[in-house]
């Protein structure tokens, strides 16, 4: 176990440093150039020159590409080309509040996902089987960001029970949840919708398996089938799915703290997009692909957790 | 592989069990109220959609704006209804860009295996992995504003999807033996490839595309309404949620209607979607 | 399968539990923040700087005018030469002329100014040391955005307590006070901690004098400053001072319902202020100020180069489509570059000279067509996310559409915005502001050396009026020393017959679109009591050391 996850460690790197040098490159192939997609089709060649010193850009590709790698490995992100402020502190400072948002959002999803699952495969084609499959599909048909403002509109504006904004004083922990409540419904409802619709086809599939069926032949009582054999065995799936939505959860967590103004890695983001803040955009992809890759990590390391008789290879 | 299931079951077979599906009938008949809807646009709308009349700025629904008019005074109805015309062409021109790029990517990776496949391959892994939407950013911060690049910016964003679903199919046509005669009897490459694999493996792909739409409209939604999508003042569902969060107190007709919209739409390319795995998976089949 | 259910809900059931029912218990706990700390949300989204001699941007302004002093202010909420007062000055200072034709202007301090603690250490007296420092800094062109303001002074301390400020070229005292006002390069910085610790430090750690002192500041969030307890005037009332950067309106507008947000900046909507005024605990302020819009044409790329191009977009756009857009009750026409109230053009004798502009579709496109462009043209624009920009440049959109003219516009940040029209990368600018007097809107608009990125101190002269060919007779058109030779005018009648003259010839030139003077709304929380009337201001509302609670 402990060998396969440092292998699985080992392995990942690569990845990352693909996915680095893909973005660097990608960066570099902007029309113009970075520094004119800073400053635009009317910049004069003067001010052009005078911004690709400053961000280094008049020094050979290698160089430049040496350069990004070295201070990646060395955790170095680059200072913003916008306020000279360095840009890893501030990635540091605002990466526990998206964790903290998607990890309470997939737990509300897998809390409410996986009974409401097992609930509908087993009541199949009742009124609750449509009703919760009627629900989880408007779940992942919904906008997140809509959602979000359907939200708002409700519990902050109709019922006026929570914030709309910010994340509140982060050594108050009862702060920190009191704002934390809406974004988590938006996205962790959007999971349930998933998670739900994973949960039930994974039990109808297992459900039908001859094993399954043998159980119940012998006799055993229907709690220990379903929770014994029929949900223990749907559990892969599950989780291989559950990793997929968490990356889909990444992604529209961006979504979420826009609409509740809520600091975070995808507010920095959209900001250095808007402020043309290449540099900065650059390391938060960075950090974004080490995100993705640590899910993938977990989610692999989660297996044997679930069912010991996956061997790891 | 249900998507080679669903050519094995025959043409006709597949139209026979999908009409006795409630969920995908449904569907497909809201999809083709919105595809008229957006065919029709120009004639159906009451207003022009980017003609601003400041006198009658933010105006609640009432008889001569259904839906009430936006901060410049333009109709809402009419702007969503012109909407429905960027957002299906956005979701449709950039599927069907990825599906192009994506199939020949994943077939090439197929057909030629080794090291050019596994290349290949590896790279499509990689992008699998993130987020649509943080890919999406990524691509429409470096290639700027505008739907024209939209529609590359998802094309891309989707090719690596179609890639993946190309190059399964192929490994196993491509051992078939017909494929392996045409090869002794010399027929070229490409011809192979146009002739013999594309057709197999293209129905389902069709059908993934086809719900991938509704994925796309979501990421293109999502785009505009970060300030990322069509440049105004061209009318696109998220860029009026977008330009409607403003007012969503005092105004919320804004963006309640191409809210609704969107979710009407994408949920009905669900539909079909759940309807086809219905039939697609016989142990699920009802 | 009965006890299956049954088992199943119960899981449900706590599970609901946990995701409704603990939040709700929490909220039940969780009041809203009490405690005197006004928080104001304004429009913008981030922060550029908090370096006084930086900060350029409406939202830096606003933090580092309660962070710093000046010898003199504008009384708070009156932003107007009128409203100047003594602030670490004691008097406000009258000229002497001297023998060599110099003009000295003698400026006694107040003792005891101490300023604010710094890097762990307690806070020193202020004296002419730092004055004499701060308006060199000032000065220069390295550290500071306003160094042409002060081109042509001398400093010097005469004294502990006593500074003089000499000037080569004689000038009114309506235009030399408003250089030692507390805003812009006027702002006193402590020679300190800037000699200490350097000018990379002090960008992110402002040390002044004012009643508010800087705590911190989160990207994209908010800036935090807490009261000075040692101020001269005596400790700020209120605790603290919190602004928030919200460029969504909803969210202002919620957070404000809410009670999280004590003071917001509005739309410019009256729509908008109906509604507020019908929220009880509401105070909504209504400030007229002399805050303009103007669309300055970059007169030195085609096709702007074209004078008829430029008339024709002008009889394109329509005022009163602007004045709906902002509302009616704050907004109003303006036909030239100085509005009417600060000594400006009055609209009858800008109709005697057949300049108003007024719009006329048919006349655009009969220029438009007379300088070739019959099948109209495209222009790429970029506008601020600020909603009174976007909005400006969606409408001329829509305007300019009629005589086939299309504008592509993309949207960036504010403050990147400001960056790039100040690089000379907009063809059109749009530009909303205000300025103390018809001198300042003449010299930062339109004056040569004002050019941006290619003037001798640039600002924000986007026309390049003073450095193109404006009318197409070959010649270069320039109203420099129309504005030079009214700032050395001593009697304002003739000053203000000089700015008239130049002001037509802009209007000839077309090198700016004089559109309309903006009010600018604010709501804040009816137990906020500012400690003085907004009357003129521009950037925002500020807390002074009066600022209170309101007691229940």
């Amino acid at each position: 176990m402990i060998q396969f996850a440092v292998r699985r460690i080992i392995l990942s790197i690569p990845i990352l440093l693909i996915v680095a040098t893909l973005i660097f490159f990608l960066m570099r192939t902007m029309p113009g150039g970075p520094a004119v997609a800073v400053l635009g089709d009317y910049a004069t060649k003067e001010a052009i020159e005078a911004l690709e010193k400053q961000m280094g850009l008049d020094r050979p590709l290698g160089v430049q590409y040496a350069d990004f790698l070295g201070s990646l490995v060395r955790g170095d992100l680059g200072k913003s080309i916008i306020n000279g402020r360095p840009i890893a502190p501030e990635v540091g400072r605002v990466l526990p509040y998206t964790l903290q948002l998607a990890f309470s959002s997939l737990l509300l999803g897998i809390i409410l996902g996986i009974p409401m699952g097992v609930f509908t495969a087993l009541r199949r084609n009742a009124f609750f089987d449509y009703f919760g499959r009627t629900l989880s599909l408007a779940g992942v048909s919904i906008p997140t960001f809509f959602m979000g403002i359907l939200l708002m509109l409700l519990f902050s504006i109709q019922l006026d029970l929570f914030p709309v904004m910010g994340a509140g004083d982060s050594s108050d922990l009862r702060d920190t949840l009191y704002h934390l409540f809406l974004p988590t419904l938006t996205l962790g409802l959007m999971m349930t919708a998933y998670i739900t619709r994973t949960t039930r086809s994974a039990m109808l599939n297992v459900l039908q398996e001859e094993y399954v069926r043998t159980a119940r032949a012998k006799g055993l009582p229907e709690r220990i089938v379903i929770y014994g054999h029929a949900l223990r065995n749907a559990f892969i799936p599950i989780i291989s799915f559950i990793g997929v939505y968490a990356i889909i959860l990444i992604g529209n967590s961006i979504l979420v703290e826009i609409v509740f103004s809520r600091p975070g890695l995808g507010k920095m983001m959209i900001g250095a997009i808007k402020q043309r803040d290449y540099i900065t955009l650059q390391s938060v992809m960075v950090v974004y692909a080490s995100l993705v890759v640590f899910i993938n990590l977990l989610i692999d390391l989660s297996y044997g957790l679930i069912d010991p008789r996956v061997k790891y290879e | 592989m249900s998507n080679t299931r669903i050519l094995e079951e025959g043409k006709g077979k597949l139209w026979r069990t999908f009409k006795k599906n409630k969920t995908a009938l449904v569907g497909t008949a809201i999809i083709i109220i919105v595809i008229a809807v957006a065919i029709l646009a120009p004639w159906i709308s009451p207003h022009d959609p980017l003609e601003q009349n400041m006198v009658h700025r933010l105006k609640p629904p009432d008889r001569t704006y259904p839906l009430g008019t936006d901060e410049y005074g333009r109709d809402v109805l009419s702007r969503v209804l012109w909407g429905t015309r960027v957002s299906l062409s956005v979701g449709i021109l950039s599927i069907l860009f990825g599906l192009v790029v994506g199939t020949a990517m994943g077939a090439v990776a197929g057909y030629k295996g080794a090291i050019v496949g596994s290349i290949i391959m590896r790279m499509v892994d990689v992008l699998l992995s993130f987020p649509v939407l943080i890919s999406g950013i990524l691509v429409v911060a470096i290639l700027g504003p505008g739907m024209d690049k939209l529609i590359l910016t998802m094309g891309i964003v989707f090719a690596p999807r179609f890639a993946r679903l190309a190059y399964g199919p192929t490994l196993v046509v491509k051992e078939r033996e017909y494929v392996d005669s045409a090869r002794i009897i010399g027929v070229s490459n490409l011809r192979i490839l146009t002739h013999y694999l594309f057709p197999n493996i293209f129905g389902g792909i069709l059908v993934a595309g086809t719900l991938w739409v509704g994925t796309a409209i979501l990421t293109e939604a999502s785009l505009s309404f970060l300030g990322l999508g069509v440049s105004p003042p061209t009318p696109t569902w998220g860029n009026m949620i977008k330009s409607g969060i403003d007012r969503l107190t005092t105004a919320p007709w804004l963006s309640i209607f191409p809210g609704l919209s969107i979710l009407t739409t994408v949920l009905a390319i669900n539909m079909i979607g759940d309807g086809l795995r219905d039939i697609t998976d016989p142990k699920l089949r009802i | 399968m009965g006890k299956v259910f049954g088992r199943n809900l119960w899981v449900f059931g706590i599970a609901i539990f946990l995701f409704a029912g603990v939040p709700a218990i929490l909220t039940l706990n969780v009041g809203q923040a009490e405690g005197q700390i006004l928080r104001s949300a304004c429009k913008f989204g981030e922060a550029k700087t908090f370096d006084p001699h930086m900060a350029t941007g409406s939202p830096d302004r606003i933090v580092v005018e309660m962070i710093f002093n000046g010898l003199l202010r504008y009384k708070p909420g009156n932003m107007t030469t009128e409203g100047i007062e003594p602030d670490l000055a004691k008097t406000i200072p009258v000229p002497k002329i001297l023998p060599n034709g110099h003009q000295e202007w003698v400026i006694s301090l107040n003792s005891g100014v101490k300023s604010h603690p710094y890097d762990g250490k307690a806070g020193y007296e202020i004296t002419s040391e730092d004055v004499v420092y701060s308006f060199k800094r000032a000065a220069d062109k390295k550290y500071s955005a306003f160094s042409g303001d002060y081109s042509g002074m001398t400093f010097e301390a005469a004294d502990k307590y006593t500074v003089k400020i000499t000037l080569e070229t004689p000038t009114s005292a309506s235009l030399f006070l408003p250089k030692i006002v507390n805003r812009g390069g006027g702002l006193i910085v402590c020679k300190k901690p800037l000699e200490e610790k350097g000018n990379d430090w002090f960008r992110t750690n402002p040390v002044g004098t004012g009643p508010f002192v800087y705590k911190s500041y989160k990207p994209m969030e908010k800036a935090v400053l807490e009261r000075h307890k040692e101020y001269f005037k005596g400790t700020p009332k209120i605790q603290g001072f919190e602004f928030f950067y919200m460029p969504d309106l909803s969210s202002r507008d919620m957070a404000f319902q809410k009670g999280e947000i004590d003071v917001i900046e509005g739309p410019r909507d009256d729509l908008w202020a109906e509604k507020m005024t019908k929220i009880p605990g509401t105070v909504l302020q209504t400030i007229l100020g002399f805050d303009t819009l103007l669309v300055h044409f970059n007169m030195s790329i085609k096709p702007l180069d074209n004078l008829k191009v430029r008339q024709a977009i002008a009889y394109a756009m329509n005022r009163k489509e602007f004045i709906f857009l902002y509302g009616p009750k704050t907004t109003k026409e303006l036909y030239s570059p100085v509005p009417a109230g600060q000594q400006g053009l009055s609209q009858e004798e800008i109709a005697k000279e057949n300049l108003l502009y007024e719009h006329d579709l048919d006349k655009a496109k009969r220029l438009l067509a007379e300088a070739g462009y019959s099948k109209g043209l495209s222009l790429d624009v970029f506008t601020s996310e600020s909603e009174s920009y976007q909005r400006a440049y969606e409408l001329m959109q829509a305007q300019l559409k009629k005589i086939g003219i299309t504008l592509k516009i993309s949207v960036v940040d504010h403050s990147t915005f400001h960056t790039r029209i100040r690089q000379n990368l907009n063809p059109i600018v749009m530009y909303i502001a205000m300025r103390p007097n018809a001198d300042v809107i003449l010299m930062q608009y339109f004056h040569s050396a004002s050019i941006v990125a290619a003037g001798k101190r640039p600002i924000t002269n986007f026309s390049h009026l003073g450095a193109v060919d404006a009318n197409g007779d070959g010649v270069v058109d320039s109203i420099d020393s129309l504005i030079e030779s009214a700032g050395k005018e001593r009697e304002t009648k003739k000053q203000v017959e000089i700015w008239n003259e130049a002001q037509k010839k802009i209007l000839q030139y077309m090198a700016s679109y004089p559109v309309v003077s903006l009010g600018t709304l604010f709501a804040n929380k009816s137990y906020v009591d500012w400690g003085y009337t907004p009357i003129n201001l521009t950037d925002g509302l500020r807390a002074t050391e009066n600022t209170q609670w309101i007691k229940k």
